[in-house]
């Protein structure tokens, strides 16, 4: 983000009656945008009765039964197991050979990289379901049907497109006179990226990464297609609970397990937020 | 950068796309275009019964020498795409007669076009696409004006409150869509806050799970309760950008606040409205979890939820294969204008 500058705001002269009601519209948005959250946290450690009551209580008394069943009855945690699996995979795989692409894709002219490119944009916006009768075949053909490797690697390579264009578009800025003196110095064309370009591209890394995790961490679609119950990730294995709306437990320990879902979620907010806000201005602001 | 070099650097990602993204296409164009199911023969056996026996009929896998299930697969044709897209009860909605309206009168051009548009979308592809395009119409204007607002009104408070206003913003975009999904359902259950509140106010008691508008309301509310944070982020970024001698230029010339808007910064963001509305038509058309999680394709259905439906009920690899190849078509068209931009754009950078 730009810093602040100091030249006079329009905010600076704005009327008594314009100022209020951006006050209001800014309170209501941060409402409707956190109200959900709020919610659904608070009536996770209350009894069914408690949590839809009506009249809706503010206080009502605290119980975690909702999380043990959840976590230990229905043995969530391997389901958290389970996602950590994927997300780590995924992250790693994807990091890996979309910044050797991608740094390629930086610096070649010619036109295959053109085509390339423009194949990957091509892909990215392929809905997911549309491979999915494939993978759903093949894999369960060849036998690699439920296995971890299996996920992570559709999951890199419906990953790859975004990956490639994001981190490109790092390694644009980063000068090419940076590897020519490296390769001056005695560096090959591998030794120079490893030493010399990635250590300044740990920004625009994060930034990607960040996107990655949540395209492995947040996927519903493919993860449960491919998986069966025991393998299944937090995300997809919240099925289980959603049309549970007759059951008042079994709906409370889906509450639980969606907190348990926002929880990574929301500390990944506070300590990434300047590269999640730049991530997604990346591509915007420069065209 | 040499070819050859960079050929091995780009070899891995490459790989890994033809793989499993350009192989899986093409192989679902090849299931598309086939039927396949289990060889199956029917035994009789005798049951006795305490009132005498009777002879039963069930079907039977039949087994090859190894003792798996035999597969046939027959060739289809364009036979998965015409299920796909009902063309017999099209055919059939088509020519039925309309020309009496149920009060017994003859039937208005209008009345009549709306029996032979609900008797269209009662099939389920076309319902599903209607509700796509209803949903991408409705979403898309809206995210953009409030996104637009958002973002104007963020810029103009004090610096410690932006932090707090982009965090909160974040998090129903960066949250599980699934999860989204279902914090904002448990606010319109039948006992919820919401719903509670709303009865409380003097709305009566809405039962919103329960009826077709409601459901469509809260699918909708939900997309754009997602999608506005992008939508923000992305101008208020955009709004930093803006030269500050244009905007004096244009206060000294006395353009009042509205007209400094009008003809200064909407024109400066224009590139980045279309960005965002690009990336949201392309977002909005396959859109998937909120339908899952309050319609489940009652009232409201999508292409893509449609699509995963006919795979994970129905277990059709060749139907669900048409019908994803159908969705493709539709992308193909909102593809169009990016492809043409990006074209043009790299060509020049290559250049």
């Amino acid at each position: 983000m730009s810093q602040p500058s100091d030249t006079p705001n329009l905010a600076d002269r704005m009327p008594f009656w314009l100022m209020a009601l951006t006050g209001i519209g800014l309170t209501l948005w941060v409402l409707a945008a956190a109200f959900p959250f709020f919610w659904m946290t608070l009536i996770s450690f209350r009894l069914p009765v408690d949590a839809f009551s009506v009249p809706p209580k503010l206080i009502a008394p605290f119980t975690t039964e909702h999380y043990w069943q959840l976590w230990v009855g229905d043995r969530f945690w391997l389901k958290f197991l389970n996602s950590t699996i994927i997300t780590v995979g995924v992250l790693v795989i994807s990091l890996t050979i979309g910044c050797l692409a991608a740094y390629a894709l930086a610096r070649y002219g010619g036109a295959l990289g053109f085509w390339l490119l423009l194949m990957a944009l091509i892909f990215r916006a392929l809905p997911h379901v549309t491979l999915l009768p494939s993978y759903k075949f093949a894999f369960f053909e060849l036998g690699l049907w439920n296995r971890y490797e299996t996920l992570i690697v559709i999951l890199v390579a419906i990953n790859q497109p975004f990956t490639i264009w994001m981190l490109r578009s790092f390694f644009m800025n980063i000068p090419k006179e940076l590897d020519e003196a490296a390769q001056v110095d005695g560096c090959s064309r591998i030794q120079a990226f490893v030493k010399v370009i990635l250590p300044v591209m740990w920004p625009g890394i994060i930034t990607t990464g960040l996107f990655s995790f949540l395209l492995a961490y947040n996927d519903f679609l493919i993860s449960s297609q491919m998986m069966n119950a025991d393998k299944m990730t937090m995300t997809s294995a919240l099925s289980a609970y959603m049309n549970a709306d007759d059951d008042a437990f079994k709906l409370m320990q889906g509450v639980a397990g969606a907190v348990s879902i926002t929880a990574p979620l929301v500390v990944l907010v506070l300590f990434f937020q300047k590269q999640l806000v730049s991530g997604l201005t990346q591509g915007a602001v420069k065209g | 950068m040499p070819f050859r070099t960079f050929l091995g650097f780009v070899l891995p990602s490459v790989v890994a796309m033809l793989m499993l993204i350009a192989l899986p296409l093409a192989g679902v164009v090849y299931l598309s275009l086939w039927n396949s199911y289990t060889k199956t023969s029917f035994v009789e056996t005798t049951v006795r019964t305490p009132v005498g026996t009777r002879v039963e009929r069930r079907p039977v896998a039949e087994l090859d020498a190894a003792g798996n299930p035999v597969i046939v697969r027959e060739w289809y044709g364009t036979r998965n795409f015409e299920t796909v897209l009902g063309t017999a009860n099209l055919a059939e909605a088509w020519e039925r007669d309309r020309t009496v309206a149920s009060g017994g009168q003859p039937a208005s051009a209008w009345q009549r076009f709306k029996a032979l548009f609900r008797d269209v979308t009662n099939v389920k592809f076309w319902g599903a696409l209607e509700f796509t395009l209803l949903y991408t119409a409705v979403t898309t204007p809206i995210i953009l004006v409030l996104g637009f607002l958002i973002a104007m009104g963020v810029n103009s408070v004090v610096r410690e409150l932006k932090g707090v206003l982009i965090f909160a913003s974040l998090l129903p975009f960066i949250v599980t869509p699934v999860v989204g999904s279902l914090s904002i359902k448990w606010l319109f259950l039948d006992n919820a806050i919401i719903t509670v509140w709303l009865e409380q106010l003097g709305f009566g008691k809405i039962y919103f799970m329960q009826n077709a508008f409601t459901t469509r309301l809260l699918i909708i509310l939900v997309g754009i309760w997602k999608a506005t944070p992008f939508v923000f982020i992305v101008l208020y970024a955009g709004l930093q950008t803006v030269p500050s001698e244009t905007r004096e230029a244009a206060i000294i010339d006395g353009a009042n606040r509205w007209q400094t808007i009008r003809h200064v910064i909407i024109p400066h963001l224009m590139p980045l409205f279309v960005f965002v509305t690009l990336i949201h038509l392309m977002d909005a058309y396959r859109v998937f979890e909120p339908i899952l999680v309050f319609s489940g394709g009652q009232g409201a259905d999508s292409l893509q939820h449609l699509t995963y439906k006919i795979l994970s009920d129905e277990q059709n690899f060749h139907k669900a294969s048409a019908a994803a190849l159908l969705m493709v078509l539709g992308i193909v068209v909102l593809l169009i204008p990016l492809i043409v931009k990006t074209y043009k754009d790299q060509r020049r950078a290559f250049a």
